[in-house]
């Protein structure tokens, strides 16, 4: 069987398949990282499809926010509302601006 | 920070250019036409409104259409740069639709109709498929199905209700409801958006969506109870893969302009609550999943990785084969049923659609249908209270009540339990598809042995490790999911 040329795209190779209007200086995402030390679990890690949450490189204990990578879906805020996630939504027509959707 | 609406929206609400594109609503221009226009100068603290609606996706549209026509001033405001820039779906269903614009699909963009469905389960080397259509479905009103691209539909819907009169607020955050004092209680009467600016009206349609921010700070100030169970979410996510029009009519065995939805289950999804999809649009194919959000983290599985299993699949891969990814997106699903909604309703305002957790998730996975009926009930509850000058809950009670009596909650009733059996039944959509692709793969595997030594073999093999009991008790749970 021909192996399709989008096989194997990473994550960030789809991301850039999906249009945003950024707005690189007000973050809509945060973690509060006191409140995240206190949790135990870490699952902003893997429940995010855009992988936005990612461990801070300084400190493995705290977990850093790519806002410009949001969907705006708001799974962190179902699942991980313990860790510490502070979500808005973005400014209006800022974020994620799908043209198929 | 005073974030200005994008300028063409500002015309829109003094109903400059009003019938230039669509001549849908007759009369709907003879009210408008008599109608003083609404000035906004975003300047002032609060503009006066009757039904200001919070969300401009099928909930939200429907109800503005149905209120705007009557000829009540009417506002939508949607955080989007357009209507449908933030929504995710799949399908169509247009029932409702085309009660309240019986034209419909006329120039809707309309990717492609449904005129065939398949049942895919997925082993890991194994596959079964069932396949069924109906001759009618090829014809109007196509079954009501559609694939559709929402942020394109969506857009064009909100041109319609535009068109009838309603006023559009595109680009905009609403943060919250406007509150006040109502005898010792308090009551919703307009809304605020992010930058300050305040609409006030006696009735609000909050329609804002699965991740609906307002709606829960809503239910939280004015008291309104929950559901008797919590609501659950799944994450849906969905790649947008481009494909020649006569590849796909080809790869699915369809007449030119007709389209296929196939729903899958099985091994790609490990045990997870959710399955997959694939619809056929005009030039791409929509491919995803959907999965409770709380079957991922108990699993410890990210949605990108269940994703990538999926589309590895060989029978989604040969489905895929040499398509072109245009766009992933990711977007929730309220799916707690029945038992998870609570108030719909309370002073001065309404929930619909999807932050009303309208959807039904049973082997029927309807959501737009449900969310614009509930948004034409809310409107039409609306229009009653404005008439009666009473916006009251117990007024606008008139709305669960139209939504207990209708199809939106006698479905949500039939399927109250599908959560509670998925959940108490995982192996529902994994070990039991499982078990009869290879059964069937066993009784069709041809070999030099007499086919009465291959079909013992084949059930042997079926029934080992099979919980018998388990098993009946799970297939019996398992009628409430049809
Ligand atoms: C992957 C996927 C597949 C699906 N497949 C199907 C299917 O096949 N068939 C089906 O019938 N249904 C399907 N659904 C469900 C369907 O999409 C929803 O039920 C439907 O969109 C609900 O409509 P709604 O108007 O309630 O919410 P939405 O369509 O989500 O609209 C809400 C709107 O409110 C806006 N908004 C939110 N907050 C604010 C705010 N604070 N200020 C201003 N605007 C705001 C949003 O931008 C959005 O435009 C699917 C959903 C997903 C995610």
């Amino acid at each position: 069987m021909t192996i399709t040329p989008n096989d194997d795209l990473s994550l960030p190779d789809k991301l850039y398949r999906t249009r945003y209007e950024p707005d690189p200086a007000h973050p809509h995402v945060r973690v509060d990282s006191a409140k995240l030390r206190s949790a135990r679990t870490r699952k902003l890690l893997k429940i995010c499809p855009a992988e936005v949450y990612t461990k801070d490189p300084n400190d493995p204990q705290n977990v850093q926010a790519s806002h410009e990578n949001c969907l705006e879906c708001g799974t962190c805020r179902q699942a991980a509302s313990d860790e510490g996630v502070e979500w808005k939504h973005p400014d209006g027509g800022k974020g994620v601006k799908y043209r198929f959707g | 920070m005073i974030k200005r609406p994008p300028a063409r929206l500002l015309p829109g609400l003094t109903f400059e250019g009003f019938g230039e594109d669509h001549g849908y609503f007759p009369a709907t221009s003879e009210i408008s036409e008599g109608r003083e226009a609404t000035r906004l100068d975003p300047m002032d603290d609060a503009v006066q409104m009757d039904v200001v609606v919070v969300g401009g996706g099928p909930a939200g549209l429907t109800a503005a259409l149905v209120a705007a026509r009557s000829g009540r001033q009417t506002l939508v405001v949607e955080r989007g740069e357009y209507c449908g820039s933030k929504n995710v779906g799949g399908l169509l269903y247009s029932t409702v639709l085309r009660r309240v614009m019986p034209e419909f699909p006329a120039d809707a963009p309309i990717e492609r109709p449904v005129s065939k469905r398949r049942l895919v389960f997925l082993a890991e080397t194994e596959h079964i498929a069932l396949e069924f259509g109906a001759v009618e479905w090829s014809g109007p009103p196509f079954n009501h199905t559609h694939v559709v691209h929402r942020s394109q539909f969506d857009r064009w819907y909100s041109r319609q209700v535009e068109a009838a009169g309603a006023n559009l607020l595109e680009g905009m955050v609403a943060e919250d409801l406007i509150y006040e004092p109502d005898g010792g209680r308090r009551r919703a009467a307009g809304v605020r958006l992010r930058g300050g600016e305040e609409f006030r009206a006696p009735v609000v349609i909050l329609a804002d969506g699965a991740n609906c921010l307002v709606s829960e700070a809503a239910r939280l100030a004015l008291g309104l109870r929950p559901g008797r169970v919590r609501q659950e979410y799944a994450v849906g996510v969905k790649e947008i893969l481009g494909l020649p029009r006569a590849t796909i009519e080809d790869r699915f065995n369809l007449e030119p302009g007709e389209g296929m939805a196939v729903d899958f289950f099985g091994s790609p999804f490990r045990g997870l609550i959710g399955g997959g999809f694939l619809y056929t649009a005009k030039e791409s194919l929509h491919l995803g999943f959907a999965a409770r959000i709380e079957s991922l983290t108990t699993a410890g599985l990210s949605p990108h990785e269940v994703m990538t299993a999926f589309r590895s699949h060989p029978v989604v891969r040969r489905l895929i084969q040499g398509a072109e990814l245009l766009e992933y997106s990711a977007h929730m699903i309220p799916e707690g049923g029945y038992d998870a909604i609570g108030d719909l309703h309370g002073p001065g305002m309404m929930i619909a659609g999807d932050a009303a957790g309208l959807v039904n998730m049973s082997l029927y996975k309807e959501g737009t249908n449900l969310a614009m009926e509930s948004g034409a009930l809310a409107a039409e509850t609306a229009l009653e209270a404005l008439a009666a000058g009473d916006a009251s809950a117990e007024r606008l009670a008139a709305y669960r009540r139209r939504l207990e009596e209708g199809f939106v909650m006698a479905d949500l009733r039939k399927y109250r339990h599908v959560p509670e059996v998925l959940q108490a039944a995982p192996d529902l959509l994994a070990l039991y598809p499982r078990k009869v692709a290879r059964l069937l793969a066993d009784l069709f595997t041809v070999s030099s042995r007499s086919k009465a030594q291959t079909q013992r073999d084949a059930w042997r093999a079926f029934w080992r490790g099979l919980p018998k009991l388990r098993a009946a008790r799970d297939l019996f749970r398992a009628r409430r999911l049809f």
